[in-house]
């Protein structure tokens, strides 16, 4: 009755079948995407709530006796509430899954060459995406202000500050003067819950628009099947109803996964921190930050130059030329691929020796990095981790190259690329 | 035709009544929006003072800055070799550049680039803001050999060693802390001689 009442108005019926009978082609790692995306709704949700409850202010107010700021007795209180904390653990944990969904499904696409043409710009969208992520991810560890928070803002404030030429103006922009001041903790609440969010969607639609308009790369074995009945058209399953009943089945396994998680490890428990106070005790930041942060341990302290008057110190590069040259390698990827074909199908990752190689290589770089994270308490010296790293790094980037072109010698060329 | 022209001298113009108009129009927007940029300038407020300003007097008293007794003067008999307090200028704790760590070293084991004028019975005390990244330095005692305690900051394991002028023993810091000047007063209590002798926390 609804239906009809709305389909008189706005032609669903017309919608469902150009829209949501459109094909859907399936393969267990498409669901990577959709990982992330539904962490984000799980985030956008908790974050109302705590949007509700939080006082974006360091005015120092009263709680329990003890003068603390505004923002962190806010934030004790909804841990007090019933509920409260497993909201705000669902929310952290749901940034922590959504930022490792968006790093599988890069690497997805990249072992299986599906940035390659037509879709450099869903590449560049993606990449965008992680970044802004991991940015959404920063200005939420300053809210609470805790003494990690203030801590980890701390630190980031004088990385943005050793930008060379323009980290000075760029650091008092970010965090409104220089850190710390009254005007930071607004300011991050600012872009945590509104610009950044905002940006966040604009992206993600655009990443689905395109990929509505190109559609996935299909399966391998597509392609076989497709020959076999002699058609053109893509080969999957409908997005309405058998595309959308596995999407929101896995949408609530997900949610499960993140309430259980939520339920049973605890994560930035603020009231361990406490405050902000002289002092700054161990303490690591989350996964997605620990490879800049092992990064930063490594970088030798009289590593300092002055290139065309901008002054480069170790803060720089642990901080500012590392990350950014990681994201600028990442983008120039769909660019330096000699492949210049159309691509329709997902590549083997056994049959691309160098490009797989270089990604496995690339992964051990990045978690040689994380280790580096730990040196402290696994007492090993910088320039030992160094020597670790670059070694592990090429071992197995060698190692897998040999690997992967013996094993394409032996299949000959029946190979299909 | 169009107003007398012919089409051809329009395609060799390549300029057209509509495309100069178009193009004014988006000169417009460039301009209204380019303007906007200006207020970049407001939204990065100026500089306090350019950094960490210290406000240490010679006199000043040290006191805990942290712990059950915070604010309360530091007894120069409660140290013995080998121990360190995290510690303000006594009523300037809300600036964060006045933090030191205050250490008690043996006398002897003081050693150049120390400024010796600046220390007092083995008292030396130097800036608590790692010159890395500005995380606040932590003291790693070695019980069994005092001598061998250190300052190392927890964030990214900066190592500095006290018995000389702080210098960079390990890790990503580019340069030492710098040293304040401390003596024991008449009365056994810490009081500070100087201001630092160098600048505070990272350089960038």
């Amino acid at each position: 009755m609804i239906f009809k009442w709305l389909d008189e108005r706005l032609e669903l019926r017309k919608f469902k079948e150009k829209f949501l009978s459109k094909t859907f082609p399936t393969h267990p790692t498409f669901l990577l995407g959709e990982t992330a995306l539904f962490s984000f709704v799980a985030l956008v949700i908790t974050g109302i709530f705590l949007g509700f409850l939080y006082e974006p202010s360091t005015r120092m107010v009263s709680l329990f006796g003890a003068l603390v700021p505004a923002a962190y007795a806010s934030v004790v209180r909804i841990d007090l509430l019933p509920m409260g904390l497993i909201i705000r653990r669902i929310h952290h944990w749901s940034a922590m899954i959504m930022i490792a969904a968006i790093l599988a499904h890069l690497m997805r696409i990249y072992f299986t060459s599906a940035y390659r043409k037509p879709r450099e710009i869903n590449w560049l969208v993606g990449l965008s995406l992680w970044g802004m992520a991991m940015v959404a991810a920063f200005t939420g560890y300053l809210l609470p202000y805790s003494q990690f928070s203030v801590t980890a803002t701390s630190i980031a404030y004088y990385m943005a500050k050793s930008v060379p030429w323009i980290g000075d103006w760029i650091s008092r922009l970010l965090f409104a003067g220089e850190f710390p001041s009254d005007g930071t903790v607004p300011r991050f609440f600012f872009m945590h819950v509104m610009l950044i969010p905002a940006a966040l969607i604009g992206l993600i639609s655009l990443h689905m628009l395109i990929l509505i308009k190109q559609k996935h790369t299909e399966p391998g074995f597509n392609r076989d099947r497709r020959e076999a009945q002699g058609g053109r058209r893509l080969i999957g399953i409908p997005i309405w109803p058998e595309q959308g009943v596995i999407s929101l089945s896995f949408f609530l396994l997900l949610l499960f996964v993140i309430v259980l998680m939520a339920t049973y490890i605890p994560l930035n428990p603020i009231e361990t921190y406490g405050p902000p106070s002289p002092g700054t005790p161990l303490m690591r930041p989350d996964w997605y930050f620990l490879v800049i942060y092992g990064f930063l341990k490594l970088v030798p302290g009289d590593l300092i130059f002055t290139v065309l008057g901008g002054k480069i110190t170790p803060e720089t590069i642990g901080g500012v030329i590392f990350p950014a040259s990681n994201f600028i390698a990442y983008a120039l990827i769909p660019f330096l691929d000699r492949s210049k074909d159309p691509q329709h199908y997902m590549s083997n990752p056994l049959r691309r020796p160098f490009m797989t190689s270089l990604g496995v290589g690339a992964i051990v770089f990045l978690c040689m990095m994380v280790v580096a994270g730990y040196i402290d308490v696994l007492h090993i010296t910088p320039k030992d981790m160094i020597i670790y790293a670059l070694v592990a790094t090429a071992v197995v980037w060698s190692i897998s190259y040999v690997l992967l072109r013996s094993y394409n010698r032996k299949r000959g060329d029946s190979a299909k690329a | 035709m169009v107003d007398g022209i012919s089409d051809k001298e329009i395609a060799n113009k390549g300029i057209t009544r509509r495309s100069f108009t178009l193009g004014m129009i988006l000169a417009s927007f460039a301009v209204a929006f380019g303007s906007l940029l200006a207020m970049l300038r407001v939204l990065a407020p100026e500089k306090k003072g350019g950094g960490y300003v210290t406000s240490i007097q010679p006199g000043d008293a040290l006191v805990y800055a942290r712990g059950g007794n915070a604010g309360a003067s530091i007894v120069a008999s409660s140290m013995k070799a080998g121990d360190a307090v995290l510690a303000y200028p006594l009523g300037k704790s809300s600036n964060p550049a006045n933090l030191v760590q205050l250490i008690k070293l043996d006398e002897s084991a003081i050693k150049p680039p120390t400024d010796i004028s600046l220390t007092d019975k083995g008292f030396v005390a130097y800036s608590a803001i790692c010159t890395h990244l500005g995380c606040t330095v932590s003291w790693v005692a070695n019980v069994e050999t005092p001598d061998a305690s250190f300052t190392e900051c927890y964030c990214h394991n900066s190592v500095f060693n006290p018995a000389e002028g702080a210098k960079v023993m390990g890790g990503p810091a580019p340069i030492p802390l710098s040293q304040v000047g401390v003596k024991v007063s008449q009365d056994g209590t810490l009081a500070f001689t100087s201001d630092f002798n160098g600048p505070i926390g990272p350089q960038v």
